[in-house]
């Protein structure tokens, strides 16, 4: 061994030293995890009993043996194509609202943003299920208002839908990056359209959407990918049960439900390597998809 | 890669993995040299019932001084989702509260300690029905101490009892008068209950008729006429339909929400539950409530005395006898139980019964005296649900919701329910 060679290599020791508890947490927490939870996808195991190997047992009952799976799927597709563009949609509606300029912009960007913050949290669960309980707010607005009160949790629709709204409210996080792409938008841009005469609208389709177009796939990837893995709320406002008639039994919850509640942990290791597919095509999708409508400035720059 | 090197990473390895260790080694108990025991005890339950717990464990070691004691508690969900893991890591706390529908499945895979032959000698049982202490024998196995017993009952209001139009609820009445009178209290426009608890209240329908919910090795249902399955809930449907009983919506709405339940709000007469349940809710209600027994005909063989819960010994525990002598401490001892106040039922010696009597608040004392009156006439308990009834029950509870909204019939419903339990039963078999 050359000397310069033994040299970096001592050089690269301390490095590695130092994010080996990196590596150990990786490889011990997610990585090993991981490939047990892929091996158990193909066994019956119920924690107490060692695992015994079924092959795609797990798969084909999921597939055709199971129509509360496919219950589960349904809901949670429901949930994140209807619930993730309204709320990059609303986002983007505040962060244009809030990119004005005006004295109480920095109070009302924390206001906003803390919906977020408290996010998926148990407590906000709880409030949201005070809000759309029969004496809660929603429902007196209703009523003052002539509509008759809604089952919010009673109806099968109305719960999904309330679900949706809890998600559609917890936008904070997404709304504060398209603020950051806003802001890096020239203001030359919108001041030569205006020169040229372009309206408002005409100004948010020609400019804005094409230059925060990266932002939006940024976006809208991140939260597709949150929105399948939606948990809390659902366990919470239906009580873990998913119900009514199984209107919030969300993939997760559903899993939860399999792994926790009946020890059919193979199944649920099942489930969720299935998910993680399913994910993984959804996010290529987007990807490919993104060639057509997302705007770089540096490929025509360069 | 240079010496220094592994040597390196090896040192980091060895720190994480003993600091690991370290922390499952502070689960491991035993008795010291000095004769100093260290106890692990886990419960579920509500803030009241971990205040008084730990009451009745200071007492213990105030009583006990060589004995510390590491508590554990959850809520009924959270407990379990930590308790299954600890359990597949043989990890268990010595002393484990164990629920009647969880029971089975802990003791069939060798995670509890048979305790027969601790009875009269660390826990004694003297003062103990006998009927009582079986409920916790699991495969000829005494795997289960009670907490204390609760028995089913109508809880109600009998003041909008008479309101409705009803006297009173009649000594002996049986399914079809009770459908009778639900119907007239919604000829009053009030709600005569919020309907039965699918599993529970099904497996009495099915006990006054001989027969079980689970048959007795628990591989298969325990009954073969679905006509049973359609009787009790095509009845339950019908008094939804025609306002005896609240819509599902409204079940729903209200789940969990005791506050805006109609026996609080004041239209709804009465609840169907166990007795335990009784004294949180005469809390909320705040009027003068009654209980009254099960319907019949035969109620003498469906009422059964069910443990609230159940001590049990991890199997792989090191101070098994200290264990069972702090189960005969919380049975037996009446300072213990002046502070349980039968929180986790009545008490199943009746020396304590007697001894606590004096100590109660109204409601409680009435929950004992009914479960007193039941006592002689309830019949065994049939064995605790087998490995897998978590998920028979939660599939009956989603087909009796589909049958309440009107998408299902009772008859498919029933042949649906025999088809999936038997799968799931079949699937669970040892």
């Amino acid at each position: 061994m050359s000397l310069r060679n033994h040299q970096s290599l001592k050089a690269n020791m301390t490095g590695y030293a130092f994010i080996s508890p990196f590596i150990v947490g990786f490889l011990a927490f997610t990585l090993i995890p991981m490939f047990i939870s892929l091996y158990l996808s193909f066994t019956t195991y119920n924690l107490f009993t060692p695992p015994k190997w079924i092959g795609l047992g797990n798969f084909e009952k999921m597939f055709t043996g199971d129509p509360k799976y496919w219950n589960s799927i349904r809901v949670t597709f429901t949930y994140v194509l209807v619930g993730v563009p309204l709320r990059l949609i609303f986002a983007l509606f505040v962060a244009m609202i809030l990119n004005t300029k005006s004295r109480m912009v920095g109070t009302y960007r924390t206001m906003y943003y803390l919906p977020s913050i408290i996010g998926g949290s148990v407590a906000v669960s709880i409030m949201w299920r005070n809000i759309f309980s029969n004496n809660g707010i929603v429902n007196s607005l209703l009523s003052t208002l002539g509509a008759t009160p809604v089952k919010w949790f009673g109806d099968p629709d109305a719960s999904l839908t309330m679900l949706i709204t809890l998600s559609v409210w917890q936008f904070g996080s997404s709304m504060l990056i398209f603020l950051a792409g806003l802001k890096n938008i020239p203001v030359e841009l919108y001041e030569a359209s205006s020169v040229d005469g372009a309206k408002p609208v005409r100004k948010f389709f020609s400019i804005t959407l094409p230059l925060l177009s990266p932002i939006i796939l940024f976006n809208l990837i991140m939260q597709t990918i949150s929105a399948f893995m939606t948990f809390v709320p659902a366990y919470v406002i239906s009580k873990g049960e998913g119900g009514p008639m199984d209107g919030t039994m969300l993939h997760s919850l559903y899993l939860f439900r399999q792994a926790f509640m009946f020890s059919n942990m193979g199944y649920a290791a099942a489930m969720a390597w299935v998910m993680l597919i399913m994910i993984g095509i959804l996010t290529a999708i987007l990807f490919i998809t993104s060639r057509y409508w997302v705007f770089y400035e540096t490929e025509k720059g360069c | 890669m240079g010496k220094k090197g592994w040597f390196l990473i090896i040192a980091m390895l060895l720190v994480l993995t003993t600091a690991c260790s370290g922390a499952d080694g502070g689960g491991n108990s035993g008795t010291s040299a000095d004769g100093k025991v260290k106890l692990r005890i886990a419960w579920w339950g509500s803030d009241t019932r971990h205040e008084y717990t730990q009451k009745v464990v200071d007492l213990y070691k105030q009583k006990n001084p060589n004995v510390t004691i590491d508590v554990e508690y959850a809520s009924f969900d959270d407990y379990w989702k930590k308790l299954a893991p600890q359990a597949a890591a043989n990890q268990l706390p010595d002393i484990v509260q164990m629920d009647i529908s969880y029971i089975s499945q802990y003791a069939k895979n060798g995670q509890l300690e048979d305790l027969a032959p601790y009875l009269n000698q660390k826990i004694q049982v003297a003062d103990v029905n006998e009927n009582v202490l079986s409920t916790g024998v699991i495969a000829g196995k005494q795997y289960g101490i009670p907490t204390g017993v609760n028995v089913l009952g109508f809880q109600y209001d009998p003041a909008l009892l008479k309101k409705a139009g009803i006297d009173k609820i009649p000594d002996n009445w049986t399914w079809d008068q009770y459908k009778e009178m639900a119907l007239k209290a919604a000829s009053n426009k009030v709600y005569f209950d919020s309907s039965m608890a699918a599993d529970i209240f099904f497996h009495y329908y099915l006990r006054t008729q001989g027969k079980t919910l689970y048959n007795a090795e628990g591989t298969g249902l325990g009954y073969d006429d679905d006509k049973l399955f359609v009787d009790f809930f095509s009845g339950l449907a019908d008094l939804i339909k025609k306002g005896a009983t609240p819509p599902p919506e409204i079940m729903n709405q209200t789940k969990g929400i005791l506050e805006e339940s109609d026996i609080v709000k004041g239209t709804g007469i009465g609840i169907w539950q166990w007795s335990n349940q009784y004294v949180g809710l005469q809390q909320v209600v705040n009027r003068p409530m009654a209980l009254a027994p099960m319907f019949g005909p035969n109620m003498e063989k469906g009422v059964y005395m069910q443990p609230t819960m159940y001590w049990t010994v991890a199997s792989r525990s090191q101070v098994k006898d200290e264990a069972a002598k702090f189960i005969d401490f919380w049975m037996n001892d009446v300072e213990a139980n002046k502070l349980i106040k039968g929180e986790r039922g009545v008490p199943i010696s009746s020396k304590i019964k007697e001894a606590v009597a004096p100590e109660l608040s109204e409601p409680t004392k009435q929950v004992f005296e009914f479960v007193a009156s039941m006592e002689p006439k309830a019949s065994p308990m049939s064995p605790p649900p087998p490995v897998g009834s978590p998920e028979v029950i939660a599939t009956l509870t989603d087909y009796i919701e589909q049958v309440n909204f009107g998408q299902m019939t009772p008859e498919d419903a029933a042949a649906k329910f025999r088809a999936d339990a038997n799968t799931i039963l079949a699937n669970n078999k040892q």
